[in-house]
């Protein structure tokens, strides 16, 4: 069943309770947590998203966000991520439980899934075409991704680009996209029936906001992709859409420093990313129209097509 | 003499005059910019070369003068390249 058809109540039970187990992309996990924050989030964010009963259902990764076993939470309501036990992460306030949740879960990925190389990049993708969208924070990556999957591109991720290390295509891993500062308002503007949640204000980001992924990217999120391009974005205020090809070898090496398992993989981090590039056209993509961006991504799109 | 290491193997993948290369032993992965491939491969293809030579192989590569500048790149780039441990002095 899907999320949306559980009760609020009996979602808000089950967190509290057992846990529930939820299907990510190729990712199974059961998550626990007291926090209604954490109950609302999945509420508003993952309601596409199958659910099973916990008792019945393998998970990959057990996980919970509680509040934290120290005195502080008298003092000041925290939130702790717990994976396995483990705790990767310093307590946070506890209205920063679901962008939390959020961290914790990329966290699990990328420290964990080795079958696959991952790259810290956002995907999209257009007749069976995916555009790898790597860039350091700050480059307009979310925004860019959040406007291309809202004008008819399908959301493969928004941080953590999988690529099977078997077959070379890319995993999806549809989840929210997370928005930061300005780039909240800029998506609301661009489509003002998207649903973004409440803000989280203060994180380690500023103001954080997430966007409900598009339910067609939730449905089909066990269908791959063939990589067709690697694009690196800039917006700058003001400037036209500018596509410039760059160099294969530079992508490569920017994308293996930028993975989180390539040294983990050796050679065959190697191999499958030297085959991405291949088969991937590169660029750099400086834009400071989000309407003018998507006609470019359009375009590129098309010409591959024809 | 020098010569391009065969141990541990390297895996190179080049895109047109650019190349990157993996180096098992130490797990690093280095980028070789136009000038440092073309070295690289005149040392595979004619290993127990001084750098005297690779230099005006090189020079007869790349369509270009054989001068002291382009020595003074081919010793710099050697350097580079056995730090890497991609070459080896025989």
């Amino acid at each position: 069943m899907k999320l949306l058809q559980l009760p609020r109540a009996e979602l808000r039970r089950q967190l509290a309770g057992a846990g529930v187990w939820l299907r990510t992309g190729p990712f199974s996990l059961k998550l626990q947590s007291r926090i209604p924050f954490v109950a609302e989030g999945l509420a508003q964010l993952y309601g596409q998203f199958e659910v099973r009963n916990v008792h019945e259902a393998f998970a990959d990764f057990q996980v919970s966000v509680n509040p934290p076993a120290s005195l502080r939470r008298w003092v000041r309501p925290q939130a702790a991520f717990s994976f396995d036990g483990m705790q990767p992460f310093e307590p946070l306030p506890r209205d920063q439980a679901f962008p939390m949740l959020e961290r914790g879960l990329n966290w699990c990925v990328s420290t964990q899934a080795h079958q696959y190389l991952i790259i810290h990049a956002a995907a999209v993708e257009k007749n069976g075409l995916a555009a790898i969208l790597p860039a350091p924070p700050g480059s307009g990556k979310s925004t860019l991704t959040a406007g291309l999957v809202l004008s008819g591109w399908r959301l493969l991720s928004d941080e953590l680009t999988l690529i099977d290390l078997r077959t070379g295509l890319i995993q999806p891993l549809p989840r929210p996209i997370r928005l930061k500062n300005q780039s909240i308002d800029v998506i609301r503007l661009f489509s003002p029936d998207t649903y973004i949640n409440r803000p989280s204000h203060d994180t380690i980001k500023g103001t954080v906001a997430h966007m409900r992924p598009p339910r067609e990217s939730v449905l089909r999120q066990h269908e791959t992709a063939r990589p067709g391009w690697v694009v690196f974005p800039k917006w700058e205020a003001g400037i036209p859409a500018t596509l410039t090809p760059r160099s294969k070898a530079q992508t490569f090496m920017f994308l293996a420093q930028n993975a989180f398992n390539y040294r983990h993989l050796g050679a065959d981090g190697f191999r499958i990313g030297t085959t991405l590039i291949d088969q991937a056209a590169c660029f750099d993509f400086h834009y400071g129209a989000l309407d003018e961006a998507v006609a470019t991504f359009d375009r590129l799109a098309e010409r591959r097509k024809s | 003499m020098t010569h391009a290491s065969s141990h541990p193997p390297r895996l190179l993948k080049n895109w047109g005059d650019e190349a990157v290369v993996y180096d098992a032993a130490s797990g690093d992965t280095h980028y070789l910019k136009p000038l440092t491939l073309a070295l690289y491969q005149t040392c595979r293809d004619h290993p127990g070369y001084t750098a005297h030579e690779i230099a005006a192989a090189l020079a007869t590569r790349l369509g270009v003068q054989n001068v002291p500048h382009l020595h003074e790149l081919t010793e710099e780039t050697l350097a580079s390249l056995r730090r890497f441990g991609l070459l080896e002095s025989a």
